[in-house]
């Protein structure tokens, strides 16, 4: 498949639009990482790529929440960001993903729910400004433009979004360049580390799930599935 | 001009509630969701207070602080609307309305934050993610769909029983035993997670082949497991995955 930076650019677009969705608009869900990343995935041509990307985001953001005025990690930056850079140097092998590739940009890329948090906090003081002058523009019977600001607040989500998803994706394109040089071995062991950061993100999951006895439940989970997949194998030999 | 015993029109009911989607569009540290309830309010105020100066009043009596969950938000939207009508018509203090937005914004967050965002999304969440392996990009459009048919029936459901009852609202969204289902939907979270590991565990195995393939899946849940303990023991979690990674990264390339 050949990529450019049409990619790119649509990479940033799908990126800001559900960092808008997540933050100023509806709230429903498909900031989520599983929606994120597998529609990231669906648009880049990566579609196994951003499923199993969002699968293991899901988990490991499954119990984030913004409680009150605490902001958690942005675990939508950090599906769609991820799965950009991903899908991108997935392309560029020209073999498509691997959970080699998968587990290199996980670890590469862990740091963007942090950084996206970072960023909303930013976007924030913007916010509190545009209240202020909407208090301002109430006083003086501009209500009109008071009430407008609410929208103000939106445009400046989409375009640091937009920029910081066409950046992951960039990455993700040279550093796909750079794929072939690495030794296989290391390889193999990265995609080995792919199981190993989803059962860690199981975990986190049970844990996050809030329920009671989370530890009994996921067990349960585990255990079901174990018997499925070992009942499988045996029937197919 | 609305009168005693007049309503707004539907239409402009039907505005508010569209226009609260954007309720967080300009969350900020000192109002929270103020410029966003305006927003929404804004075709109400206009119809209940052709006079300037009464819309300017209750303009700012709306841009004060605000602030709970979004979703649930739509009861007090509805309900604000419903002493709005009755403040415009003369029939009740305009204190009213802010003592209504008070007493039941924080318990009404406590709610929905409970409710949606720690049972319902996780649960769907987990779910969906463990059946990603059989629905492929199937499981994501589940995973909205499910979410969504419960989330905006809700909101319509809470934005119409604040629209009629106001203050009774309460007892409605009582009688909907919100915590009682969502402990049920914590449980189906925290099983699905597990399955989703255990799949993912021995898929990766079983396509390694032999039994270091198996040895290594099994190795992989066992790191979940001690991973459950140790988040529990607030090790961060992202030292967890990359220890998890380099561990079983290692020990793959050596088999």
């Amino acid at each position: 498949m050949h990529v450019g930076w049409g990619h790119v650019a649509l990479a940033g677009a799908w990126g800001a639009l559900v960092s808008l969705e997540r933050r100023a608009f509806l709230q429903a869900m498909f900031s989520r990482p599983l929606v994120a990343a597998t529609g990231m995935g669906l648009l880049l041509g990566q579609l196994q790529t951003g499923l199993y990307l969002g699968m293991i985001l899901e988990l490991f953001y499954l119990g984030t929440a913004s409680l009150g005025a605490a902001l958690p990690e942005n675990d939508t930056l950090a599906a769609s960001g991820t799965t950009a850079a991903a899908a991108m140097m997935a392309a560029q092998t020209g073999g498509g993903g691997t959970p080699a590739i998968w587990s290199l940009c996980l670890l590469l890329f862990s740091g963007l729910g942090l950084f996206g948090r970072w960023v909303d906090r930013r976007m924030e003081a913007h916010a509190a400004g545009l209240s202020a002058h909407g208090l301002e523009l109430a006083e003086h019977g501009e209500l009109e433009r008071a009430v407008r600001q609410n929208l103000w607040g939106i445009w400046p989500y989409a375009l640091v979004y937009f920029a910081l998803n066409t950046v992951c994706a960039a990455l993700g394109l040279w550093i796909g360049t750079y794929l072939s040089h690495v030794p296989l071995v290391v390889l193999r062991g990265l995609a080995w580390a792919f199981p190993a950061m989803a059962s860690v993100a199981a975990a986190i999951a049970a844990r996050g799930s809030h329920a009671r006895s989370a530890a009994a439940w996921g067990l349960l989970g585990g255990a079901v599935m174990t018997g499925a997949v070992l009942v499988m194998a045996w029937v197919d030999g | 001009m609305i009168g005693p015993g007049t309503h707004l029109p539907k239409s402009v009911e039907l505005r508010v509630f569209l226009r609260s989607l954007l309720l967080q569009a300009s969350w900020n540290p000192k109002g929270m969701q103020n410029l966003g309830l305006v927003y929404a309010l804004y075709p109400a105020l206009e119809v209940l207070y052709p006079d300037p100066e009464r819309r300017r009043e209750a303009v700012q009596r709306h841009l004060t602080f605000f602030n709970t969950h979004p979703y649930v938000a739509a009861a007090i939207v509805g309900g604000v609307l419903y002493h709005e009508e009755r403040i415009a018509a003369g029939e009740e203090d305009p204190r009213r309305v802010n003592e209504f937005k008070g007493a039941l914004m924080g318990p009404l967050a406590a709610l929905g934050d409970g409710f949606f965002w720690l049972s319902l999304r996780p649960a769907a969440g987990a779910l969906c993610a463990a059946l990603v392996p059989w629905l492929g990009a199937w499981a994501a459009v589940l995973f909205l769909v499910l979410y969504n048919v419960v989330h905006l029936t809700l909101r319509a459901w809470l934005f119409r029983m604040g629209l009629q009852l106001g203050d009774r609202l309460v007892e409605a969204v009582a009688r909907a035993r919100l915590p009682t289902r969502g402990a049920r939907l914590r449980a189906v979270a925290a099983a699905s997670a597990g399955a989703a590991a255990a799949y993912l565990a021995f898929t990766f195995g079983s396509q390694q082949g032999g039994v270091g393939g198996w040895l290594l899946a099994g190795g992989c849940l066992a790191l979940g497991a001690l991973s459950y303990v140790l988040v529990a023991r607030k090790v961060p979690t992202a030292v967890l995955t990359a220890m998890a990674a380099l561990l079983a990264g290692c020990l793959g390339a050596w088999l």
